[in-house]
């Protein structure tokens, strides 16, 4: 019998993809409890997750079509916006690079793969992209070369049973809290758990071992840790014929012995032999976990192709513990890049955007943060703008026609959580106000535009994703709606089996600092909002979290050492002057940490004039990700 | 009053939930199919009721203290320059059904607090007025459990209308209250006999015995680390020990029986109305403590960690309570990213008490 109040279903909040039961009656949404039988999230939730009902339940959803006329928005029926949209995106050459197409990384895998039907087969173009993919495409090259497909190898729950956990940069228990927690729990049952992270994060604090390197070497301290476990074997006459033999080791292995133990101290601030004594650890292990985050604050492709590299090298990889996983910061980020929303390499929807002389004319959008619209000017120059969204946002303002979609309880979905594992959510609210699902709102734009897709319900569209994507083949509503999801088959990529050295190259990182600049600026780190900052400002108490930084620092704030700050003279909440090395500057407030190393600074991203006017000149921060340094000067 | 007892058999268990939903909304523990996660909630029909399913896994505080609430709804007539205004919560006569004594327990801590004080809380008081409580005796503990050490169970003994126990020959019912007597009254219930409440207090020993040894164990040293917190004897050290462990989730607030912190928020709906909720906070959350003029007195999480512990276990509050602020549920280590749930807590202060011993 099932209950009359509480419905389970997975959280849309990270991609994370923890278990947890919304109270409803069907209509509104009262409340959230943690899901105890669920493998990864065991009955946690984050403050996030715990506060969904605020978000599901906020008066601020965009409840009908819109068409913009004179200047404003006016409320459309389905039809008639619907039949404008097909139109007027007709009159656009997709196949010239006219039309563009942004896909939500929170949408379900049905409406991006229906999306990815309307780009390929209605608006017939390959400009397209995932709003925060940049960082997971890099992951997922990665990850393809090195075992053959393009996802995560194993699982979140192997961090319950590995002997060896490493964290490489991510702040993780406040962008992932439950993995962190999981990690923590590891930890305490005497799991080796290692983080690299220039600042001490949380996490740094409760591992076995916090490597605190200087900004901009992790991945020379992960090549690192791979020259020691490599000179162990050597010293051990320990050969790995299997190792040895994978394509790309002789490379790899030059490339770790040309390491300089003096030039690795001095760019990284980490002795070699505190690394030797690592590598000790790692070559015990029989079991190890590798996790760092992907998407927009995700690490640099040399940076992943080390890590990729260590992880075949220590050759666990084939414990059914061991895993190496890109960790999400959007619910279904691995399932809109999976649903083949992602753009291809070089031609890219912000690309087009920035480029003045591109020919992109309409785009056509889904969700979007607002705190980062890039290229604000040139989106509202274009022809037609397209905008679908559940919830109000800035990006409304930027569009000729706007459509409602379901929140993720009130339609039927399933979303690929970080580890590829597939989970699907029924629908438990009737939605307000008749608001059609992404998946039939493109299949009628496709209708009108004289296409016939034939999908009656979420549950078809998946038997057309099982038939049309890798790695879904065996799945299905029916069976997903079965226990708490399953792991997408590796099996339906040739390559898989199949693994492979990614090429490196050893450089020693050079500080960008100069005496003028001598601090280098990192973004990313943040408290637990950024990555959400649309969906957070409409609850209630996540926001007021949100807020109560920003009370405290107005302004934003950097962070720096306590020391730093006595060079300065300045203290917490004191206004400064920072300016970069190309000559962005802002004023923002200092807040003093003694997590942070010297000569070095933190800025928060979700800060807005620091995306707007201060991170967005720099294009090669954005590529960076995680592991960006801007030189700056602080003056009071 | 003496307490009038009975046997019941499960068909007439079964007679009464029928026979309470005819006036009353009734609630009760049921297991959901899927998950087998068990919640107290609204039965559609007697059969939904199992008395034998391990404690709520969220608690019953859920029905008279909601997670998110709308309490008012009010529109401001510009022109008139008045207020339309209206209440949004209703009185309805509640049965809770099957009650885990620890849950009772938290019931009658939240009365304390939200009516037993200078201000009475009106919302509580609908939720709460009309509201019989049946209470459901735990014949062994459940993995997480140590109400012995925080005087809350396995068995009730205050607060209840009334009160089963399963023993051999049925449900035995204790009468706590008028209320439970005129209900008995109404019925030709076998009356209970010397040899049941024999049963009953054997069954209750033995429920006792099956708890952990930790948990047993520790009934001495939570008034020990009562005393600690209380006198302030506690170590910085220790609570940034466990304020380093805190996520910041709130999960523990949210699913304690006896907290009783929340906030209030206007938001506009979409036809210019406003709806005033209020939904339950955490003394975890930054921005929970924070003061006009941006004071916060306490910033750091192991403060805001360690007003937490304040609350549950130091005799100003349990003064207040008239019994400590923990029930001994062991739900907020069940949904502790952390690992810091209270039980945990304890053994971190005794082990700063033992010097690392034990």
């Amino acid at each position: 019998m099932n209950l009359v109040n509480y419905k389970p279903c997975v959280c849309n909040l990270c991609g994370t993809g923890c278990g947890q039961f919304l109270k409803t009656d069907g209509h509104k949404v009262y409340g959230v409890s943690p899901l105890i039988a669920h493998p990864v999230s065991k009955g946690k939730l984050c403050i996030r997750g715990w506060h969904s009902n605020e978000l599901l339940s906020t008066n601020e959803r965009i409840t009908t079509p819109l068409i913009r006329e004179n200047g404003e928005l006016r409320e459309a029926s389905y039809d008639e916006a619907i039949a404008l949209v097909a139109a007027r995106m007709q009159a656009f050459d997709g196949a010239a690079g006219e039309i563009g197409v942004l896909a939500s990384a929170r949408s379900s895998n049905e409406d991006s793969f229906t999306l990815a039907r309307l780009t390929r087969d209605v608006f017939k173009t390959t400009l397209r992209g995932i709003g925060a993919e940049a960082g997971h495409r890099k992951s997922m090259a990665a990850l393809e070369q090195a075992f053959g497909y393009p996802g995560a190898h194993g699982s979140l729950t192997a961090i319950d049973h590995a002997d060896y956990i490493l964290v490489v940069g991510t702040d993780i228990t406040r962008q992932n809290p439950v993995i962190g927690g999981n990690i923590h729990a590891a930890q305490r049952r005497g799991a080796r758990v290692v983080t690299l992270s220039s600042s001490r994060t949380q996490i740094a604090k409760l591992s076995t071992k916090h490597f605190q390197e200087k900004p901009g070497t992790l991945g020379l301290l992960v090549n690192a840790l791979g020259k020691a476990l490599m000179a162990i074997r050597t010293v051990n006459h320990d050969r790995r014929a299997n190792i040895d033999q994978l394509p790309g080791y002789a490379d790899y292995a030059a490339a770790l012995r040309s390491i300089s133990s003096v030039a690795l101290e001095r760019a990284s601030g980490i002795r070699y032999e505190e690394i030797e004594e690592e590598a000790h650890h790692l070559e015990q292990a029989r079991s190890i976990v590798i996790l760092f985050s992907s998407g927009i604050s995700g690490l640099d492709r040399p940076t992943i192709d080390a890590i990729t590299n260590l992880a075949l090298l220590s050759d666990r990889m084939d414990h059914p513990h061991s895993a190496v996983i890109p960790v999400a910061g959007i619910s279904n980020l691995q399932g809109s890049f999976d649903m083949g929303m992602s753009g291809e390499l070089g031609n890219s929807v912000f690309k087009a955007l920035a480029t003045p002389d591109s020919r992109i004319r309409a785009l056509f959008v889904i969700d979007h943060d607002d705190g980062i619209i890039r290229d604000k000017e040139r989106i509202a120059a274009l022809d037609f703008v397209v905008y679908a969204c559940a919830y109000k946002s800035a990006f409304m303002e930027l569009a000729d026609v706007v459509f409602p979609l379901p929140a993720y309880n009130e339609t039927d979905g399933t979303y690929t959580a970080s580890d590829k594992r597939v989970q699907i959510t029924h629908k438990n609210v009737d939605s307000r106000h008749h608001v059609l699902p992404g998946w039939s709102l493109f299949e009628r734009i496709a209708n009108a535009s004289g296409q016939h897709w034939g999908y009656h319900n979420a549950a078809q569209v998946f038997k057309d994703i099982a038939a049309h994507t890798r790695g879904y083949g065996d799945l299905s509503h029916e069976l997903l709606s079965k226990g708490f999801g399953q792991h997408w088959n590796p099996q339906g990529f040739a390559g898989c089996g199949r693994r492979k050295f990614n090429a490196i190259n050893i450089e020693y990182w050079e500080s960008p600092t100069t005496p003028e600049f001598p601090f280098a600026l990192m973004i990313g780190k943040a408290q637990h909002y950024w990555h959400q900052n649309n969906l957070m400002r409409k609850t209630i108490v996540p926001r007021r979290e949100y807020d109560q930084t920003l009370w405290l620092y107005p302004h934003g704030y950097i962070e720096i050492s306590p020391d730093d700050a006595v060079r300065l003279k300045v203290r917490d909440k004191w206004l400064v002057n920072v300016r970069s090395s190309i000559g962005t500057h802002m004023k923002i407030a200092v807040k003093i940490s003694p997590d942070v190393q010297d000569g070095t600074a933190y800025i928060p991203y979700f800060i807005k004039n620091m995306i707007s006017d201060f991170l967005l000149p720099y294009e090669n921060a954005y590529a960076a990700g995680e592991e960006s340094v801007i030189p700056i000067q602080i003056q009071e | 009053m003496s307490m009038s007892m009975y046997i019941l058999s499960s068909g007439e268990i079964s007679a009464l939930v029928t026979e309470l939903q005819a006036s009353y909304d009734v609630y009760g523990p049921q297991v959901e199919p899927q998950t087998k996660q068990v919640f107290f909630d609204q039965l559609a029909t007697p059969a939904a009721l199992d008395l034998e399913a391990p404690i709520p896994s969220m608690p019953v505080k859920e029905i008279l203290f909601p997670q998110m609430e709308r309490i008012l709804k009010y529109k401001y007539d510009a022109e008139n320059q008045s207020v339309a205004m209206s209440k949004q919560y209703f009185e309805r006569p509640k049965a809770l059904f099957g009650l885990r004594p620890c849950d009772l327990s938290g019931i009658l801590v939240l009365d304390r607090f939200f009516l037993g004080q200078e201000f009475v809380d009106d919302v509580y008081l609908t939720h709460r007025r009309q509201c019989l409580l049946i209470s459901n005796t735990c014949l062994h503990p459940f993995p997480q459990c140590f109400c012995v050490c925080t005087h809350s169970g396995p068995d009730a003994d205050e607060g209840f209308d009334l009160d089963l126990t399963k023993l051999q020959d049925g449900y035995l019912l204790r009468v706590g209250s008028e209320k439970g007597q005129a209900i008995a009254d109404a019925h030709q219930w076998q009356v209970a006999t010397p040899r049941h409440a024999k049963e009953f207090k054997a069954v209750v020993d033995r429920s006792i015995d099956l708890f952990p040894e930790m948990a047993t164990d520790n009934k001495a040293w939570v008034a020990k680390v009562m005393n600690r917190i209380t006198t302030g004897f506690v170590k910085q050290e220790t609570w940034e020990y466990i304020g380093d462990q805190c996520f910041e989730c709130g999960a523990c607030s949210f699913v304690c029986p006896t907290c009783s912190c929340f906030n209030i928020e206007d938001t506009q709906t979409a036809c210019g109305e406003c709806e005033r909720l209020r939904m339950r906070d955490s003394c975890s959350f930054e921005g929970y403590a924070r003061m006009a003029g941006d004071h916060n007195p306490r910033q750091p999480v192991e403060d805001r960690r360690n007003k937490r512990f304040f609350c549950k276990l130091s005799y100003p509050q349990s003064k207040k309570y008239l019994r400590p602020g923990c029930v001994g549920c062991g739900r907020c280590q069940w949904v502790c990213p952390g690992d810091i749930g209270l039980p945990n807590v304890v053994q971190y202060i005794r082990r700063e008490i033992t010097g690392g011993q034990n």
